[in-house]
């Protein structure tokens, strides 16, 4: 009787062993890369419908309230909402053409340069520390300590102290002074790497030909770096938009709001007012920003540069 | 022949010139920040600056003695080292995945672990926030491992991918003629073969560990579970306001083995930031 059974099945046994084989087989590169992904959802899929659902209620401390749209009609009246996402946007756009056309400049120099690995270490310092430490140097540099105030009186530019927390583009400045300082580094980098890359002997034939170096870099050297030099700035472009270290250490988002960043503001609107309800609502705004903008420009200098 | 002499000869001028410049303005607020570190707290807010200050190791015994500096290392040790094992174990399956197998929706998967990298934390601060309150893990290092992990997850994940991409097929082909498993290619023969950028993965991710600022700020509420980086913004004794000769001391403190480790590993460094993309 339990003989029969078995018998029967053995050959049925194996080919259900074998399909099951196979459709494993098909799913193994799935069942590898799930467990990244199902990680990576609880930081995005999982708080993203967070977000969207607690943008519908005011809630404070107690319980939800379901409101409706009623925080974005709210948000889309807000000066300091409008505020932020300019200010975010002046203070990047600036910091980042800055740091890339230094950086470039800099590589330009250097990736000839017998000593490049030397420059290269010395360029890194900056990028090497903290972000809230470089923060604490350029509070400390610009307004505690007024030590440029006193150099530039020392050279006769200024009679007195400058104001500058008072003045919102000095704050930005400074701002953009710290960001600048941190992170051209990281572009230069990039850029001595995607240059020494390039082949010498175009360059080399070039040069045979007549062609300076300027000549050579404008010519041939910088359109091969196109690509490099777009993942490299849409890095540093996404970095730049989520600023708030240097914002929530030095300047609080002052004066009058002028160097209040988009996460400044989000941060302030749920962990100091406790407005979360709200908060959350500009963030499923700056959410559906980050998703057209990932779809329309970083995949393209992603796939471009890639391989 | 003498004008072409000459000529290369500006060149290199204008170029150490620049290039000489721009060391002297990176280096400068770092050895300016070390002499705050270096002095006593009356020598750092003046009315008028001091340049040349009187040595001190005021700093050095204040953070040892008046704060828990031992507790803030321990946090950033070891939610870091969780946080790039934790990324480690996901990341290589998964860019091994990416870079081998063709299937349905690969290129999809692989573009939406890269776009968590351009999420703005305070994107999702909120709901991450209440997440490990609900769990009890606020002010643990446990949290600090798991968002440090999600934060870094992609990078490492591409990085690794690109490192795989320039193994050569053959390689487990005549491995698996052999008889060897997938899984045994991956772990004997793929992960040895591209320990560079494995470390290169390692190195990347421990920077933005120690970097991260918002995240930690706002699930370490308590000195319990600061970092190195966040306990940095709370070094103020009240009236006292800001003690920057303890935060410049402990900025260095954090910079140093960074900064060993990334000149050990600096080849592979440019490919490392760029995910892969530039192959430095």
């Amino acid at each position: 009787m339990t003989n029969t059974p078995q018998v029967n099945l053995g050959p049925q046994r194996q080919s259900r062993f074998k399909r099951r084989n196979k459709k494993l087989k098909a799913w193994f590169p799935y069942i590898l890369v799930a467990p990244a992904v199902l990680y990576l959802m609880m930081i995005t899929l999982y708080p993203g419908i967070y977000a969207v659902v607690q943008s519908f209620h005011y809630v404070k401390f107690g319980p939800w309230n379901f409101i409706g749209l009623e925080n974005y009609n709210e948000l889309f009246g807000d000066y300091q909402f409008w505020g932020a996402l300019t200010n975010t946007f002046i203070m990047g756009a600036i910091s980042l053409i800055t740091q890339s056309v230094i950086a470039l400049a800099l590589a330009y120099f250097a990736y000839r340069d017998p000593w490049v690995k030397g420059w290269r270490i010395i360029f890194l310092v900056p990028m090497l520390f903290m972000p809230s430490a470089v923060a604490f140097i350029y509070k400390l540099f610009f307004l505690d300590a007024r030590v440029i105030s006193d150099l530039l009186m020392r050279i006769g530019l200024i009679d007195g102290n400058l104001a500058i927390q008072s003045s919102i583009w000095m704050s930005r400045t400074l701002l953009i002074i710290a960001d600048v300082w941190q992170w051209t580094p990281f572009l230069f980098l990039i850029f001595v790497a995607g240059l020494q890359g390039q082949d010498e002997e175009v360059e080399e034939a070039a040069r045979l030909d007549g062609a300076t170096w300027p000549q050579i870099f404008w010519n041939i050297s910088l359109p091969l770096m196109k690509p490099v030099i777009a993942v490299a700035m849409v890095i540093r472009a996404i970095d730049i938009t989520t600023m708030f270290t240097s914002v929530f250490i030095i300047t609080k988002g002052g004066p009058a709001f002028g160097t209040e960043t988009i996460s400044y503001f989000i941060y302030r609107t749920g962990f100091k007012f406790f407005n979360f309800g709200y908060a959350s609502a500009a963030s499923v705004v700056m959410l559906v920003i980050t998703i057209v903008v990932a779809q329309l420009v970083v995949k393209r200098a992603f796939m471009s540069a890639r391989d | 022949m003498a004008s072409v002499r000459r000529k290369t000869g500006e060149s290199l001028l204008i170029r150490y010139l620049i290039l000489g410049t721009w060391a002297l303005f990176c280096l400068m607020p770092v050895i300016w920040f070390l002499s705050i570190g270096l002095r006593s707290r009356v020598e750092i807010i003046t009315p008028q600056p001091i340049y040349f200050p009187i040595f001190s190791l005021e700093a050095w015994w204040m953070i040892w003695e008046d704060w828990p500096m031992a507790k803030y290392l321990l946090n950033s040790v070891g939610a870091i080292f969780g946080s790039v094992v934790i990324d480690l174990i996901l990341a290589i399956p998964a860019a091994y995945s990416l870079s081998r197998y063709n299937y349905r929706f690969r290129e999809d998967i692989g573009f939406y672990i890269l776009s968590t990298r351009m999420m703005a934390p305070a994107i999702v601060a909120i709901p991450i926030f209440f997440l490990f309150k609900n769990m009890g893990l606020l002010d643990s290092i446990w949290a600090l491992m798991l968002i440090y992990a999600a934060i870094n997850l992609s990078i490492v994940t591409w990085i690794i991918r690109s490192y795989m991409m320039d193994i050569p097929k053959e390689l487990e082909d005549a491995a698996r003629t052999d008889g060897a498993s997938d899984m045994r290619i991956l772990w004997e023969i793929i992960t040895p073969a591209i320990l560079p950028g494995i470390i290169t993965a390692a190195v990347i991710a421990m920077i933005f560990a120690i970097n991260e600022f918002l995240f930690t700020l706002l699930i370490a509420s308590t000195p319990k579970g600061y970092t190195m980086s966040v306990a940095l913004a709370n070094f103020t004794g009240g009236s006292d306001g800001v003690i920057y000769n303890a935060i410049a001391l402990v900025s260095f403190l954090a910079f140093v083995p960074v900064f060993i480790v990334v000149v050990l590993t600096q080849k592979h460094l440019s490919r490392g930031l760029t995910m892969g993309a530039v192959k430095g």
